[in-house]
């Protein structure tokens, strides 16, 4: 079976980085009108799976559990190669932290058939990492974080990753089901082909599944099965810098001796 | 759902992450740190340290301030895997149910964490920069939020363990004291071969640097371009550690472990000197607290000259070797100020 897996990517749908700034005078930020974007890590794993589709065959299938307008970001994942795409959305998830969207999403995976399942290292906004992880802990399956590169090895229902790990990498194999977390910026993520964005955008719908579809229990999920809630928040006050943009390197230099540093 | 009793809980966990022997500085940063908590709790502070042939870890971490060591020796941990670590770890937990578990942020830790988190329902708030616990035992851990301009305070009232990876090189080590006592407990073994899902076949690491204690960094970005030299030039005249952003890090210009940021480390060093290096927000939550930023850029929009306190507009590959003769000439008795 395994020589044509089910490869299910996890996508999220983000506020845009680049308008996500610290603001050196205010030390605050607009971040109600950056627009939403595909958290960038997202596309090194759909190229990662989009690369073992083309190693082995198979399909592949974008997931994102978010509210409805995050189908943009399914929209792009197919104008990249995708062969499907689903909207995961109920308002039971509502303020769900990473125990409950992993679980959620471990369930979409399995609602799917997976064989593989791919993430980002990370997302911009929650940054956290523990989804993949996460996924991979609610059903047992196998996981590997950090992922340089991919060799799927269908011959033993297996798949290998070389993985960076501190001060080098090492290699793995894994048996499936398995969860990938694909270390940012690891792969060059392919471009959008012109067929398959016309097709994104003018004939493509994704499958929506909600809580009853996936068989999930409401008090499982959302805000009250969440361990973990957000306690406070506090602006950081923006460090007070010089700012002197200096003219010549010797000016630079006796900016730079004159600092405690070399006092 | 799982319905608890927090009061059934209690003691601090520090995770004592070691790779063949070697001890990842970021445990001996929470071990030291750990301290303030049981302090303000009265519990007891407790290391965990997996891996094979582990004697020298478990006595470092009772010199480093473990009350209590909890070994868990066998040939499954090593090397590191996240299925038996994870199972191995989650059946300690759920044997003796410590309220505050701590874990470097790490690769590892971050991999691991997860599959003892999710199985217990604990509470897990990843990457942490700042920890302390509340008169009722709830451990208050802060953490950057959105872009870095926010510090969220995550609890976890309901749930037990409360768990956090903490980001290396936010705290302090202690030094060892080889006369502290603490207990040493072997634990059972609870992961057979048999049962494990993945295979390492392979593992090549080299030395781990420790940028974290340099007081004087040099750091190179997108803008080297491959070229090491410049910044390896400036280093030496400011007797300075290399690092560098992740751009340059994922390049493969400069090791992984030198990497500054809000997945590398966390610096403040006297002196920071950003060459070629845009200023990204995930750079900047890694080296914002250094005393005296430099930027060196070409581009006089980068966001980096407003988060440092001297920059230059130029060429890196003419400032550089300039800036290092100009200040090698400081070096002169006669012209030093
Ligand atoms: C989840 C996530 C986690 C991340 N974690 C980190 C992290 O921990 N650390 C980190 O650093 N980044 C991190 N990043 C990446 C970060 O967003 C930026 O992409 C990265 O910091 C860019 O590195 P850079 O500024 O060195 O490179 P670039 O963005 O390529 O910038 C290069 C700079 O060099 C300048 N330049 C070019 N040529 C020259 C020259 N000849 N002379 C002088 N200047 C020149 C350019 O003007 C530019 O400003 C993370 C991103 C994500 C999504
Ligand atoms: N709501 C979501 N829908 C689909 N995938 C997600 C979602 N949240 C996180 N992921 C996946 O998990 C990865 C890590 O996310 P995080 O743990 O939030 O940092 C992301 O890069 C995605 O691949």
């Amino acid at each position: 079976m395994t020589h044509n897996p089910t490869i299910v990517v996890g996508i999220k749908q983000v506020p845009d980085d680049d308008e996500v700034r610290i603001d050196p005078d205010t030390g605050r930020l607009d971040r109600s009108s950056a627009p939403a974007v595909l958290n960038s890590p997202d596309r090194n794993a759909l190229e990662a799976a989009l690369g073992v589709r083309d190693d082995v065959g198979g399909q592949v299938i974008a997931m994102t559990m978010g509210p409805p307008p995050a189908a943009d970001v399914l929209k792009e994942a197919v104008a990249m190669g995708c062969d499907d795409g689903v909207l995961i959305s109920d308002i039971a998830f509502g303020g769900s932290d990473t125990w409950p969207t992993s679980l959620t999403l471990a369930r979409t995976a399995e609602y799917l058939d997976a064989d593989i399942v791919v993430c980002g290292e990370e997302t911009t906004d929650s940054s956290t990492g523990q989804v993949p992880p996460g996924i991979a802990a609610h059903r047992g399956w196998a996981q590997l974080t950090y992922v340089e590169e991919l060799e799927p090895l269908p011959e033993a229902n297996q798949l290998a990753a070389r993985r960076d790990v501190e001060g080098g990498y090492e290699r793995v194999v894994a048996d499936l089901p398995v969860v990938v977390a694909v270390a940012f910026g690891e792969n060059e993520p392919r471009p959008a082909g012109l067929h398959r964005k016309i097709y994104a955008e003018n004939e493509f719908e994704p499958v929506t599944v909600d809580a009853n579809d996936l068989d999930i229990d409401e008090e499982t999920v959302g805000l009250e099965a969440s361990p973990t809630n957000v306690g406070g928040m506090e602006t950081i006050e923006g460090v007070d810098r010089e700012r002197t943009v200096v003219d010549d390197v010797d000016e630079l230099a006796e900016a730079i001796r004159s600092t405690e540093v070399f006092a | 759902m799982t319905d608890i009793d927090p009061s059934e809980y209690s003691d601090v966990w520090v995770f004592v992450e070691d790779h063949d022997g070697d001890v990842m500085s970021v445990s001996w940063e929470l071990l030291n740190e750990a301290k303030t908590l049981v302090e303000e709790t009265g519990e007891e502070l407790v290391a965990l340290v997996i891996g094979e042939d582990v004697d020298g870890v478990v006595e470092e971490a009772i010199a480093r301030g473990a009350d209590r060591v909890l070994v868990a020796d066998d040939g499954v941990f090593e090397p590191y895997r996240a299925d038996p670590y994870g199972e191995q770890f989650r059946a300690m937990v759920e044997e003796r149910k410590p309220s505050i578990v701590l874990i470097g942020g790490t690769h590892t830790g971050r991999d691991f964490a997860g599959r003892v988190a999710v199985p217990t329902h604990a509470g897990l708030t990843a990457d942490c920069t700042e920890i302390d616990v509340a008169e009722d035992g709830v451990l208050q851990a802060r953490r950057p939020a959105f872009g870095g301009n926010v510090l969220a305070t995550i609890i976890c009232e309901e749930h037990r363990p409360q768990m956090a990876t903490i980001r290396p090189g936010v705290f302090e080590a202690a030094p060892p004291e080889n006369d502290r006592d603490g207990e040493i407990e072997r634990v059972d073994v609870v992961v057979e071969e048999a049962d494990t899902l993945t295979e390492v076949l392979e593992r090549s690491t080299g030395e781990t640097a420790d940028v974290t204690e340099a007081d004087r960094i040099v750091a190179a970005g997108g803008g080297i371009d491959g070229d090491l030299e410049p910044i390896r030039r400036l280093a030496d005249a400011l007797g300075a550690e290399i690092a560098a952003s992740r751009h340059a890090v994922d390049e493969g210009w400069v090791d992984g472990s030198r990497q500054i940021g809000q997945t590398g480390k966390t610096v403040r060093p006297e002196l920071y000197v950003a060459v070629g290096i845009s200023g990204a927000v995930q750079h900047l939550e890694g080296m914002n607290d250094s005393e005296v930023v430099v930027a060196i850029n070409n581009d006089p929009n980068a966001p980096i000259f407003d988060h440092a306190d001297y920059g230059i507009v130029g060429d890196l590959f003419e400032v550089c070797p300039e800036l290092a003769d100009a200040l090698e000439g400081a070096e002169q008795p006669e012209v030093t100020l």
